[in-house]
């Protein structure tokens, strides 16, 4: 039944209610309406056919364990039954963001590589804390993400399908971003999520399915049978290691064939562990979303302005000279920030990020003289420790030269990285 | 161009057929509302193919009285595809309707599409009986491996509609739907064409059951809501048809 202006819905906590104010549109299963609960404005999802009682506890569950980070819509009241339904409560999609599919279409553009590399590391970010609460998604696919261009910031909507890890929700997935295991028949988990992560990477990057190259592309009719074939049975990557029949086609995927040999080979190197044979048929030796953070970072470690035209350019980590992807000049990428086994090129304009939370900590400036100098844009002090064992303190803002030897504590100014050090190389 | 900016991805075609019956027995009412519903659902195809990274829907429709014709002579993108409002009569060609749609569905024809495909959508809606040789026809259609791999979907306007030739046509009696008003008929059609273009875009509960099946389901949960509508598996449901 459909909810009406002005009706009230009365939720399960504490004998709150929320009252209906418009519909905002109208999907498979349920209809979503703004409403109004204690004078805050909320979206409400109400079921056209109610869930069974198991859908209706695990919601409750997911009301009450609350969202595993600020990625997520996440159901935050659930309805009594009532009006022969129910429906739970959520926050309103804000504006600006656009569905990934729209990015797909080329209707919307992110506005840089940046962007991609914050959003790939929200995404990835949002599943690690999701799968560590417990829980798997079972439904990843492209219409559960949406995205802000300008700066890759990510939500995830869609989450009534969120079940224990091992339970099984009903749904299987859509086709295209199901895992093979899942085409053949089988159960989706958090190891089916983790196949359906590398496919939403592999396309938020590329912007092309990473099973789709020239043999798919040579099947005229795409059948059921077809499908449970090139996405299941016989799924193979576009660059496998072993197999070149599956090639992207030059005219047809277009985006793929500009983007794979000028984005980092830690990248190519990484899709082509992910999407191999071996990972492809063994669900569990795929790789976990932290380090998926980890090859993000380490990508955007190599992502720097080119000193030259101002635009963002990959470098490859391991040499001397830079070459520009966009305009093709070389440019000297020995100055380091070295953390670790990461190793962040240094070039003026390029902001550095040294935990996951996609907020810059230090942004490369030039001084007057035409040094390079690290600002401090973390949220507190720094204490450097310079070749000689003097201390000096650079608080917010301020800035210390990129001299060889410089030893930086960061202390509690990056959240994510508690006494995390770095050494200027 | 910088690599920041890209292209679309590219997407395969899907392509709605409409098989229309505008044999004499039409006329009126019926020829009126399926005029206004095709028309009318058109904006919404046209949205679901935009919004839709994994298909690009075209449509092509064929006519069928005492002889058939292509409204176009291949099928157009959702948005660019105008119905022309038929009149109705004469007799039923059905059979003919399938030798033509036969001619049609080879990768030479109307499936000519550099992206690939997807499996078609084939909806027939008719009121009668063929006046014409329709085993010849539908025989032949049936080996064709395009129409095999088609979600296919009857519309059987009123109860003179001979649903054991519209059962050959779909498969199975489940995926024949019998509306006995104008209203209904307006609003299978809508539900028909819209379900059948989402659902290769849409999350699945079931992996075994095909494609035209999973159809057949959301067409069966949103039919409780059509007064005059049911499918010929459930002629329980039937209701008494009025036309006026
Ligand atoms: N939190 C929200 N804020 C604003 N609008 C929303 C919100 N959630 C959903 N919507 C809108 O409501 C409509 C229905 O959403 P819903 O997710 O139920 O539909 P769907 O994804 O099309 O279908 P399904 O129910 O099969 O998942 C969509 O058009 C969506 O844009
Ligand atoms: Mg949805
Ligand atoms: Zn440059």
């Amino acid at each position: 039944m459909d909810l009406k202006k002005g009706q009230i819905v009365h939720l399960t906590t504490g004998g709150m209610t929320c009252t209906v104010i418009e519909e905002l549109g109208r999907g498979g299963q349920g209809t979503v309406y703004k409403v109004d609960l204690g004078g805050k404005k909320m979206a409400l999802k109400w079921y056209h056919i109610p869930p069974d009682e198991k859908f209706y506890k695990n919601l409750q569950k997911n009301v009450d364990a609350g969202a595993p980070s600020d990625a997520f819509i996440w159901p935050e009241f659930l309805t009594v039954r009532e009006n022969g339904s129910y429906g739970y409560v959520m926050k309103l999609r804000p504006s600006g963001y656009y569905e990934f599919g729209q990015y797909l279409l080329a209707r919307h553009q992110m506005k840089s590589l940046s962007a991609i590399f914050a959003a790939a590391m929200k995404i990835c970010n949002g599943f690690k804390l999701l799968h560590r609460y417990g829980y798997s998604y079972q439904d990843l696919n492209d219409g559960n993400f949406f995205i802000r261009p300008d700066d890759g910031d990510v939500l995830i909507c869609d989450n009534d399908n969120v079940y224990p890890q091992g339970e099984k929700s009903g749904i299987m997935g859509k086709a295209r971003y199901m895992a093979p295991e899942i085409v053949a028949g089988g159960i989706p988990d958090k190891y089916s999520d983790r196949y359906s992560l590398t496919v939403l990477l592999f396309m938020l990057i590329y912007l092309n399915h990473p099973l789709e190259g020239a043999r798919v592309a040579a099947c005229p009719c795409m059948t059921e049978g077809n499908e449970k074939k090139f996405y299941g049975s016989e799924a193979l990557f576009i660059y496998d290691r072993q197999n070149n029949t599956n090639l992207p086609v030059r005219g047809v995927h277009t985006n793929v064939i500009r983007r794979w040999p000028a984005f980092p080979k830690l990248l190519r190197e990484t899709f082509m562990d992910q999407l191999s044979q071996e990972k492809l048929k063994n669900p569990t030796t795929r790789m976990v979303e932290s380090m998926w953070e980890n090859v993000i970072a380490k990508v955007r470690d190599t992502l720097v302005i080119c000193p030259k035209c101002r635009q963002e350019t990959f470098v490859e980590g391991s040499q001397t000279t830079g070459k520009c992807i966009e305009c093709g000049a070389q440019f000297d990428i020995t100055r380091r920030l070295v953390m670790g086994d990461r190793s962040m090129v240094l070039t003026p304009g390029t902001c550095l990020f040294i935990d996951m939370d996609n907020k810059p900590d230090i942004k490369v400036q030039t001084s007057s003289s035409g040094e390079m100098m690290l600002q401090n844009v973390s949220t507190s002090s720094w204490n450097v420790e310079t070749p000689s064992g003097k201390i000096r303190q650079v608080n917010v803002n301020d800035c210390l030269p990129t001299r060889p030897g410089l030893k930086i504590s960061f202390g509690t100014s990056i959240e994510g990285a508690p006494n995390a050090k770095a050494e200027v190389k | 161009m910088s690599l920041i900016d890209v292209e679309s991805v590219p997407r395969r075609t899907m392509t709605l057929f409409f098989l229309a019956d505008t044999s004499g027995s039409m006329s009126g009412n019926k020829i009126g509302a399926l005029n206004d519903a095709i028309t009318n659902i058109m904006p919404m195809i046209s949205e679901i193919s935009n919004t839709n990274p994994d298909a690009e829907i075209k449509v092509a429709a064929l006519q069928f009285s005492s002889g058939t014709s292509w409204l176009y002579d291949e099928p157009k993108s959702a948005s660019d595809f105008i119905w022309q409002d038929q009149s109705a009569g004469g007799l039923t060609s059905l059979g003919e309707a399938c030798i033509q749609l036969e001619k049609v569905l080879h990768r030479d024809g109307f499936m000519k599409s550099a992206s690939g495909s997807y499996a078609p959508v084939v909806i027939l809606l008719s009121d009668g009986g063929a006046t014409d040789d329709y085993d010849k026809g539908i025989e032949k259609l049936k080996l064709n491996n395009w129409f095999k791999a088609a979600i296919k979907i009857a519309i059987a306007i009123g109860d003179d509609c001979d649903k054991d030739e519209l059962k050959k046509f779909t498969g199975n009696l489940e995926a024949v739907i019998e509306v006995h008003n104008i209203e209904a008929l307006k609003q299978i059609i809508r539900i028909v064409a819209v379900t059948s273009s989402q659902i290769g875009s849409k999350s699945t509960s079931a992996t075994d059951a095909t494609k035209q099946d999973q159809v057949v389901e959301e067409i069966k949960n949103q039919i409780d809501n059509v007064d005059g509508a049911n499918t010929a598996a459930d002629p329980s449901q039937a209701t008494d048809d009025y036309w006026d």
